[in-house]
Protein backbone atom coordinates (compact mmCIF):
# COMPACT_ATOMS: atom_id res chain seq x y z
CA UNK A 1 0.00 0.00 0.00
CA UNK A 2 1.11 3.58 -0.59
CA UNK A 3 -0.16 6.77 0.93
CA UNK A 4 -0.97 9.55 -1.48
CA UNK A 5 -2.44 12.99 -1.11
CA UNK A 6 -5.23 14.04 -3.45
CA UNK A 7 -6.39 17.65 -3.25
CA UNK A 8 -5.17 17.75 0.34
CA UNK A 9 -6.87 14.52 1.42
CA UNK A 10 -4.73 11.54 2.38
CA UNK A 11 -5.61 8.04 1.24
CA UNK A 12 -3.89 4.64 1.23
CA UNK A 13 -4.15 2.75 -2.02
CA UNK A 14 -2.93 -0.50 -3.48
CA UNK A 15 0.17 -0.05 -5.65
CA UNK A 16 -0.90 0.21 -9.28
CA UNK A 17 -4.23 1.89 -8.54
CA UNK A 18 -4.71 4.63 -11.09
CA UNK A 19 -4.85 8.27 -10.04
CA UNK A 20 -8.38 8.37 -11.40
CA UNK A 21 -9.57 5.40 -9.33
CA UNK A 22 -7.94 6.79 -6.22
CA UNK A 23 -9.55 10.20 -6.68
CA UNK A 24 -12.95 8.69 -7.36
CA UNK A 25 -12.74 6.55 -4.25
CA UNK A 26 -12.48 9.84 -2.32
CA UNK A 27 -15.47 11.16 -4.19
CA UNK A 28 -13.34 13.60 -6.18
CA UNK A 29 -14.78 13.98 -9.65
CA UNK A 30 -12.42 14.01 -12.63
CA UNK A 31 -14.06 14.40 -16.02
CA UNK A 32 -13.50 11.49 -18.45
CA UNK A 33 -14.67 10.59 -21.92
CA UNK A 34 -12.75 7.60 -23.21
CA UNK A 35 -12.51 5.89 -19.82
CA UNK A 36 -15.13 3.35 -18.74
CA UNK A 37 -14.90 1.17 -15.59
CA UNK A 38 -15.75 -2.00 -17.47
CA UNK A 39 -13.24 -1.56 -20.28
CA UNK A 40 -9.47 -1.56 -20.66
CA UNK A 41 -8.29 2.08 -20.45
CA UNK A 42 -6.93 3.63 -23.61
CA UNK A 43 -6.00 7.16 -22.58
CA UNK A 44 -6.87 8.73 -25.89
CA UNK A 45 -9.11 11.69 -25.03
CA UNK A 46 -6.74 13.30 -22.49
CA UNK A 47 -9.58 15.02 -20.68
CA UNK A 48 -8.79 13.39 -17.34
CA UNK A 49 -5.44 15.14 -16.87
CA UNK A 50 -4.27 15.96 -13.34
CA UNK A 51 -1.08 17.28 -11.78
CA UNK A 52 1.22 14.88 -9.99
CA UNK A 53 4.16 15.87 -7.79
CA UNK A 54 6.56 13.03 -7.10
CA UNK A 55 8.80 12.48 -4.07
CA UNK A 56 11.57 14.56 -5.66
CA UNK A 57 9.26 17.50 -6.04
CA UNK A 58 8.82 17.32 -9.79
CA UNK A 59 5.37 18.21 -11.02
CA UNK A 60 3.88 16.89 -14.23
CA UNK A 61 0.56 16.70 -15.98
CA UNK A 62 -0.50 13.08 -16.36
CA UNK A 63 -3.44 11.19 -17.84
CA UNK A 64 -5.13 10.05 -14.63
CA UNK A 65 -6.96 7.06 -16.12
CA UNK A 66 -3.61 5.61 -17.24
CA UNK A 67 -1.38 6.75 -14.37
CA UNK A 68 -0.60 3.92 -11.95
CA UNK A 69 0.33 5.08 -8.45
CA UNK A 70 3.68 3.56 -7.52
CA UNK A 71 4.92 5.80 -4.72
CA UNK A 72 3.81 8.48 -2.29
CA UNK A 73 2.83 11.23 -4.71
CA UNK A 74 0.71 14.31 -4.39
CA UNK A 75 -2.11 14.66 -6.89
CA UNK A 76 -4.00 17.85 -7.64
CA UNK A 77 -7.10 17.60 -9.77
CA UNK A 78 -8.23 21.19 -10.05
CA UNK A 79 -5.29 23.57 -10.52
CA UNK A 80 -5.18 26.28 -13.14
CA UNK A 81 -2.76 24.25 -15.22
CA UNK A 82 -5.11 21.26 -15.10
CA UNK A 83 -8.10 23.36 -16.07
CA UNK A 84 -6.17 24.93 -18.96
CA UNK A 85 -5.07 21.54 -20.23
CA UNK A 86 -8.64 20.22 -20.08
CA UNK A 87 -10.00 23.35 -21.72
CA UNK A 88 -7.60 22.82 -24.60
CA UNK A 89 -8.77 19.23 -25.03
CA UNK A 90 -12.39 20.32 -25.01
CA UNK A 91 -11.65 23.00 -27.57
CA UNK A 92 -10.14 20.50 -29.99
CA UNK A 93 -12.92 17.97 -29.51
CA UNK A 94 -15.57 20.62 -29.91
CA UNK A 95 -14.03 21.71 -33.18
CA UNK A 96 -14.59 18.19 -34.50
CA UNK A 97 -18.08 17.62 -33.09
CA UNK A 98 -19.53 21.09 -32.51
CA UNK A 99 -23.07 19.84 -32.01
CA UNK A 100 -22.32 17.27 -29.31
CA UNK A 101 -24.30 18.16 -26.17
CA UNK A 102 -21.71 16.43 -23.97
CA UNK A 103 -18.94 18.60 -25.38
CA UNK A 104 -21.02 21.76 -25.28
CA UNK A 105 -21.62 21.09 -21.62
CA UNK A 106 -17.91 20.59 -20.95
CA UNK A 107 -17.12 23.72 -22.94
CA UNK A 108 -19.38 25.70 -20.68
CA UNK A 109 -17.79 24.21 -17.59
CA UNK A 110 -14.26 24.96 -18.77
CA UNK A 111 -15.04 28.34 -20.24
CA UNK A 112 -14.27 27.30 -23.81
CA UNK A 113 -15.68 29.66 -26.40
CA UNK A 114 -17.75 27.82 -28.98
CA UNK A 115 -16.20 27.83 -32.42
CA UNK A 116 -16.94 30.84 -34.60
CA UNK A 117 -20.12 29.93 -36.48
CA UNK A 118 -18.26 30.43 -39.77
CA UNK A 119 -16.13 27.38 -39.01
CA UNK A 120 -18.96 25.07 -38.07
CA UNK A 121 -20.23 23.21 -41.11
CA UNK A 122 -24.00 23.36 -41.00
CA UNK A 123 -24.51 19.76 -41.92
CA UNK A 124 -21.95 18.54 -39.38
CA UNK A 125 -24.05 16.05 -37.47
CA UNK A 126 -21.24 13.78 -36.33
CA UNK A 127 -21.37 13.31 -32.56
CA UNK A 128 -18.54 10.81 -32.40
CA UNK A 129 -15.39 11.94 -30.59
CA UNK A 130 -13.34 8.87 -31.63
CA UNK A 131 -12.87 7.74 -28.04
CA UNK A 132 -13.05 4.08 -29.01
CA UNK A 133 -15.22 2.96 -26.12
CA UNK A 134 -17.59 1.22 -28.53
CA UNK A 135 -14.71 -0.58 -30.25
CA UNK A 136 -13.31 -1.75 -26.91
CA UNK A 137 -16.74 -2.82 -25.67
CA UNK A 138 -17.41 -4.94 -28.72
CA UNK A 139 -13.90 -6.43 -28.62
CA UNK A 140 -14.21 -7.17 -24.90
CA UNK A 141 -17.36 -9.12 -25.67
CA UNK A 142 -15.33 -11.02 -28.26
CA UNK A 143 -17.41 -9.95 -31.23
CA UNK A 144 -15.00 -7.49 -32.86
CA UNK A 145 -17.58 -6.12 -35.27
CA UNK A 146 -16.50 -2.51 -35.31
CA UNK A 147 -13.16 -0.75 -35.66
CA UNK A 148 -11.68 2.60 -36.50
CA UNK A 149 -11.42 2.90 -40.26
CA UNK A 150 -9.76 5.45 -42.55
CA UNK A 151 -7.61 8.06 -40.88
CA UNK A 152 -7.07 11.74 -40.33
CA UNK A 153 -10.19 13.80 -40.75
CA UNK A 154 -12.06 10.84 -42.30
CA UNK A 155 -11.36 8.50 -39.39
CA UNK A 156 -14.56 6.98 -38.06
CA UNK A 157 -15.93 3.86 -36.42
CA UNK A 158 -17.53 1.42 -38.81
CA UNK A 159 -18.29 -2.21 -39.54
CA UNK A 160 -16.02 -4.28 -41.83
CA UNK A 161 -16.30 -3.06 -45.43
CA UNK A 162 -19.12 -0.79 -44.22
CA UNK A 163 -21.43 -3.76 -44.56
CA UNK A 164 -23.71 -5.10 -41.82
CA UNK A 165 -21.37 -7.25 -39.74
CA UNK A 166 -22.24 -10.92 -39.51
CA UNK A 167 -20.55 -11.32 -36.16
CA UNK A 168 -22.77 -8.61 -34.60
CA UNK A 169 -25.25 -9.99 -32.08
CA UNK A 170 -27.22 -6.77 -31.72
CA UNK A 171 -26.45 -6.50 -28.02
CA UNK A 172 -26.22 -2.73 -28.12
CA UNK A 173 -23.21 -2.66 -25.76
CA UNK A 174 -21.39 -0.32 -28.15
CA UNK A 175 -24.23 2.19 -28.01
CA UNK A 176 -24.56 1.82 -24.24
CA UNK A 177 -20.96 2.79 -23.53
CA UNK A 178 -20.83 5.61 -26.08
CA UNK A 179 -20.46 8.86 -24.13
CA UNK A 180 -21.96 11.03 -26.85
CA UNK A 181 -24.90 9.04 -28.16
CA UNK A 182 -23.26 8.77 -31.57
CA UNK A 183 -24.39 5.20 -32.23
CA UNK A 184 -27.97 4.86 -33.38
CA UNK A 185 -30.08 2.03 -32.01
CA UNK A 186 -33.73 1.95 -32.93
CA UNK A 187 -36.30 -0.46 -31.58
CA UNK A 188 -39.90 -1.11 -32.46
CA UNK A 189 -42.28 -3.71 -30.97
CA UNK A 190 -40.44 -6.71 -32.31
CA UNK A 191 -37.09 -5.66 -33.74
CA UNK A 192 -33.91 -3.78 -32.92
CA UNK A 193 -31.75 -2.11 -35.56
CA UNK A 194 -28.11 -1.20 -35.04
CA UNK A 195 -25.21 -0.71 -37.47
CA UNK A 196 -27.59 -1.29 -40.39
CA UNK A 197 -28.64 -4.72 -39.21
CA UNK A 198 -32.10 -5.54 -37.95
CA UNK A 199 -32.54 -8.20 -35.30
CA UNK A 200 -35.65 -9.94 -33.97
CA UNK A 201 -36.38 -9.45 -30.30
CA UNK A 202 -37.25 -12.39 -28.07
CA UNK A 203 -40.01 -12.01 -25.48
CA UNK A 204 -39.59 -12.76 -21.78
CA UNK A 205 -41.65 -15.86 -20.95
CA UNK A 206 -42.87 -14.32 -17.73
CA UNK A 207 -43.79 -10.69 -18.47
CA UNK A 208 -43.79 -10.69 -22.25
CA UNK A 209 -41.38 -7.80 -22.65
CA UNK A 210 -39.18 -8.19 -25.71
CA UNK A 211 -35.68 -7.73 -24.35
CA UNK A 212 -32.92 -9.48 -26.30
CA UNK A 213 -31.98 -10.75 -29.73
CA UNK A 214 -31.82 -14.50 -30.43
CA UNK A 215 -28.15 -14.02 -31.29
CA UNK A 216 -27.56 -12.57 -27.83
CA UNK A 217 -29.30 -15.51 -26.17
CA UNK A 218 -27.27 -17.93 -28.24
CA UNK A 219 -23.96 -16.73 -26.83
CA UNK A 220 -25.31 -17.88 -23.45
CA UNK A 221 -23.96 -15.18 -21.27
CA UNK A 222 -24.92 -16.14 -17.70
CA UNK A 223 -27.46 -13.36 -17.35
CA UNK A 224 -29.53 -14.91 -20.11
CA UNK A 225 -29.43 -18.58 -19.07
CA UNK A 226 -33.00 -19.90 -18.91
CA UNK A 227 -34.47 -20.17 -15.39
CA UNK A 228 -36.36 -23.45 -14.98
CA UNK A 229 -36.37 -23.77 -18.75
CA UNK A 230 -37.87 -20.35 -19.24
CA UNK A 231 -36.26 -17.40 -21.01
CA UNK A 232 -36.57 -14.44 -18.68
CA UNK A 233 -35.78 -10.76 -18.99
CA UNK A 234 -33.31 -9.38 -16.43
CA UNK A 235 -36.10 -7.94 -14.26
CA UNK A 236 -38.13 -11.15 -14.05
CA UNK A 237 -34.94 -13.12 -13.51
CA UNK A 238 -34.19 -11.06 -10.41
CA UNK A 239 -37.72 -11.49 -9.13
CA UNK A 240 -37.58 -15.24 -9.65
CA UNK A 241 -34.20 -15.49 -7.98
CA UNK A 242 -35.34 -13.44 -5.02
CA UNK A 243 -38.38 -15.67 -4.73
CA UNK A 244 -36.27 -18.82 -4.82
CA UNK A 245 -34.03 -17.47 -2.09
CA UNK A 246 -36.98 -16.40 0.01
CA UNK A 247 -38.73 -19.77 -0.22
CA UNK A 248 -35.43 -21.53 0.44
CA UNK A 249 -35.25 -19.70 3.73
CA UNK A 250 -38.75 -20.83 4.57
CA UNK A 251 -40.02 -17.30 4.37
CA UNK A 252 -43.54 -16.42 3.38
CA UNK A 253 -43.80 -16.21 -0.40
CA UNK A 254 -44.95 -12.81 -1.49
CA UNK A 255 -46.95 -12.31 -4.62
CA UNK B 1 -5.11 -14.74 -54.73
CA UNK B 2 -5.30 -17.86 -52.61
CA UNK B 3 -1.72 -18.61 -53.52
CA UNK B 4 -0.50 -15.27 -52.27
CA UNK B 5 -2.41 -15.58 -49.02
CA UNK B 6 -1.42 -19.15 -48.32
CA UNK B 7 2.22 -18.26 -48.83
CA UNK B 8 2.12 -16.76 -45.35
CA UNK B 9 2.05 -18.55 -42.00
CA UNK B 10 -1.41 -18.57 -40.44
CA UNK B 11 -0.63 -15.90 -37.89
CA UNK B 12 -2.31 -12.54 -37.28
CA UNK B 13 1.00 -10.68 -37.40
CA UNK B 14 1.30 -11.32 -41.14
CA UNK B 15 -1.77 -9.19 -41.82
CA UNK B 16 -0.01 -6.14 -43.21
CA UNK B 17 2.50 -8.15 -45.23
CA UNK B 18 -0.30 -10.17 -46.82
CA UNK B 19 -2.31 -7.10 -47.72
CA UNK B 20 0.77 -5.41 -49.22
CA UNK B 21 1.48 -8.49 -51.29
CA UNK B 22 -2.06 -8.58 -52.67
CA UNK B 23 -1.90 -4.86 -53.36
CA UNK B 24 1.33 -5.34 -55.27
CA UNK B 25 -0.02 -8.11 -57.48
CA UNK B 26 -3.62 -7.03 -57.97
CA UNK B 27 -3.18 -3.26 -57.60
CA UNK B 28 -6.00 -3.11 -55.08
CA UNK B 29 -7.75 -5.01 -52.27
CA UNK B 30 -11.18 -6.34 -53.13
CA UNK B 31 -13.68 -7.03 -50.37
CA UNK B 32 -13.46 -10.75 -51.18
CA UNK B 33 -9.69 -10.74 -50.85
CA UNK B 34 -9.89 -8.99 -47.47
CA UNK B 35 -12.46 -11.51 -46.26
CA UNK B 36 -10.22 -14.34 -47.39
CA UNK B 37 -7.26 -12.85 -45.50
CA UNK B 38 -9.38 -12.45 -42.36
CA UNK B 39 -10.45 -16.05 -42.45
CA UNK B 40 -7.04 -17.45 -43.24
CA UNK B 41 -5.08 -15.49 -40.65
CA UNK B 42 -7.83 -15.69 -38.03
CA UNK B 43 -8.07 -11.90 -37.74
CA UNK B 44 -11.48 -10.22 -37.29
CA UNK B 45 -12.77 -8.67 -40.53
CA UNK B 46 -13.11 -5.37 -38.70
CA UNK B 47 -9.37 -5.38 -38.03
CA UNK B 48 -8.50 -6.19 -41.64
CA UNK B 49 -10.69 -3.36 -42.89
CA UNK B 50 -9.18 -1.01 -40.33
CA UNK B 51 -5.64 -1.76 -41.48
CA UNK B 52 -6.61 -1.71 -45.16
CA UNK B 53 -8.08 1.77 -44.82
CA UNK B 54 -5.28 3.14 -42.63
CA UNK B 55 -2.29 2.81 -44.95
CA UNK B 56 -2.06 5.01 -48.02
CA UNK B 57 -0.09 2.31 -49.81
CA UNK B 58 -3.15 0.08 -49.73
CA UNK B 59 -6.07 0.82 -52.00
CA UNK B 60 -9.66 -0.39 -52.04
CA UNK B 61 -10.23 0.59 -55.65
CA UNK B 62 -8.28 -0.73 -58.63
CA UNK B 63 -5.11 1.22 -59.37
CA UNK B 64 -3.73 2.00 -62.80
CA UNK B 65 -0.56 0.35 -64.11
CA UNK B 66 1.10 3.70 -63.52
CA UNK B 67 0.30 5.46 -60.28
CA UNK B 68 1.10 9.15 -60.55
CA UNK B 69 1.86 10.59 -57.15
CA UNK B 70 1.96 14.33 -56.96
CA UNK B 71 3.76 15.47 -53.84
CA UNK B 72 1.68 18.00 -51.97
CA UNK B 73 4.05 18.51 -49.05
CA UNK B 74 4.73 22.06 -47.93
CA UNK B 75 7.59 22.77 -50.36
CA UNK B 76 5.82 21.23 -53.34
CA UNK B 77 2.53 22.83 -52.44
CA UNK B 78 4.16 26.26 -52.41
CA UNK B 79 5.85 25.56 -55.71
CA UNK B 80 2.64 24.80 -57.51
CA UNK B 81 1.67 21.15 -56.84
CA UNK B 82 -2.07 21.97 -56.92
CA UNK B 83 -1.65 23.39 -60.44
CA UNK B 84 0.11 20.17 -61.50
CA UNK B 85 -2.79 18.12 -60.18
CA UNK B 86 -5.21 20.25 -62.18
CA UNK B 87 -3.11 19.84 -65.31
CA UNK B 88 -2.96 16.05 -64.83
CA UNK B 89 -6.69 15.86 -64.24
CA UNK B 90 -7.29 17.76 -67.46
CA UNK B 91 -4.80 15.72 -69.45
CA UNK B 92 -6.18 12.36 -68.31
CA UNK B 93 -9.83 13.29 -67.93
CA UNK B 94 -10.07 11.91 -64.38
CA UNK B 95 -10.11 13.39 -60.90
CA UNK B 96 -7.46 13.05 -58.23
CA UNK B 97 -7.81 9.57 -56.70
CA UNK B 98 -9.36 8.06 -59.83
CA UNK B 99 -8.09 5.63 -62.46
CA UNK B 100 -8.40 6.06 -66.22
CA UNK B 101 -10.82 3.75 -67.99
CA UNK B 102 -8.05 2.00 -69.90
CA UNK B 103 -6.48 1.14 -66.53
CA UNK B 104 -3.20 2.91 -67.32
CA UNK B 105 -3.14 5.82 -64.91
CA UNK B 106 -4.17 6.74 -61.38
CA UNK B 107 -3.63 10.19 -59.90
CA UNK B 108 -2.87 10.58 -56.22
CA UNK B 109 -1.56 13.30 -53.97
CA UNK B 110 0.89 12.35 -51.25
CA UNK B 111 2.74 14.10 -48.45
CA UNK B 112 6.38 15.12 -48.63
CA UNK B 113 8.36 12.43 -50.44
CA UNK B 114 11.64 13.76 -49.08
CA UNK B 115 13.00 15.47 -52.17
CA UNK B 116 12.02 19.04 -51.38
CA UNK B 117 15.05 20.47 -53.16
CA UNK B 118 13.47 19.22 -56.39
CA UNK B 119 10.03 20.62 -55.65
CA UNK B 120 7.53 20.27 -57.13
CA UNK B 121 7.97 16.52 -57.32
CA UNK B 122 5.89 13.97 -59.22
CA UNK B 123 6.47 10.24 -58.92
CA UNK B 124 5.24 7.75 -61.47
CA UNK B 125 5.50 4.33 -59.86
CA UNK B 126 9.14 4.42 -58.76
CA UNK B 127 10.36 7.05 -61.20
CA UNK B 128 10.92 10.54 -59.78
CA UNK B 129 10.39 13.73 -61.78
CA UNK B 130 11.73 16.92 -60.18
CA UNK B 131 11.04 20.62 -60.79
CA UNK B 132 8.06 19.66 -62.88
CA UNK B 133 6.29 22.34 -64.87
CA UNK B 134 2.78 22.24 -66.26
CA UNK B 135 4.11 22.25 -69.80
CA UNK B 136 6.02 19.01 -69.15
CA UNK B 137 2.90 17.10 -68.16
CA UNK B 138 1.88 15.92 -71.66
CA UNK B 139 5.42 14.67 -72.33
CA UNK B 140 5.58 12.75 -69.10
CA UNK B 141 2.23 11.11 -69.76
CA UNK B 142 3.25 10.25 -73.31
CA UNK B 143 6.50 8.66 -72.16
CA UNK B 144 4.89 6.69 -69.35
CA UNK B 145 2.10 5.48 -71.61
CA UNK B 146 4.65 4.06 -74.08
CA UNK B 147 6.36 2.36 -71.18
CA UNK B 148 3.11 0.88 -69.92
CA UNK B 149 2.05 -0.64 -73.24
S1 LIG C 1 -24.36 -4.42 -31.03
FE1 LIG C 1 -22.98 -5.49 -32.43
S2 LIG C 1 -21.38 -3.99 -32.80
FE2 LIG C 1 -22.42 -3.33 -30.94
S3 LIG C 1 -21.28 -4.27 -29.24
FE3 LIG C 1 -22.96 -5.65 -29.74
S4 LIG C 1 -22.04 -7.09 -31.18
FE4 LIG C 1 -20.66 -5.31 -31.13
S1 LIG D 1 -19.20 6.06 -31.45
FE1 LIG D 1 -19.24 6.79 -29.34
S2 LIG D 1 -18.04 5.27 -28.19
FE2 LIG D 1 -17.56 4.98 -30.34
S3 LIG D 1 -15.72 6.21 -30.68
FE3 LIG D 1 -17.48 7.50 -31.22
S4 LIG D 1 -17.96 8.62 -29.35
FE4 LIG D 1 -16.63 6.92 -28.74
S1 LIG E 1 -10.52 9.53 -19.77
FE1 LIG E 1 -8.41 9.46 -19.44
S2 LIG E 1 -7.64 9.89 -21.39
FE2 LIG E 1 -9.77 9.76 -21.77
S1 LIG F 1 7.32 18.70 -50.05
FE1 LIG F 1 7.43 17.56 -51.87
S2 LIG F 1 9.24 16.48 -51.57
FE2 LIG F 1 9.08 17.54 -49.70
Amino acid sequence: MVEVTIDGQKIEVEKGTTALEAARSLGIEIPTLCYHEGLPPDGNCRLCQVEVTDARGRTNLVISCMYPIKGPVEIRTDTERVRDARAFVVKLLLARSPHSPVLQHLAEEYGVEPLDARFVPEDETDLCIRCGRCVRACATLGNNCIEFVWRGWEKEVNTPFKEPSNSCIGCGACAQVCPTGAIRVTEDETTRTIWDRTFDLVACERCGVRFATPEQLKVVSPEFKPVDGRVLCPRCRKLEEARAVASGLGAQEEN
Amino acid sequence: MRQIIEGYPKEPRYLLATLQDIQEHHKYLSVESMKMVAEYLGVPESRVFSVATFYKALSLVPQGKKVIKVCNGTACHLRGAPKLVEALEKELGIKNGETTEDGFFTIQTVNCVGACAMAPVVMVNDRVYGKVTISQIPEIIEEERKDAV
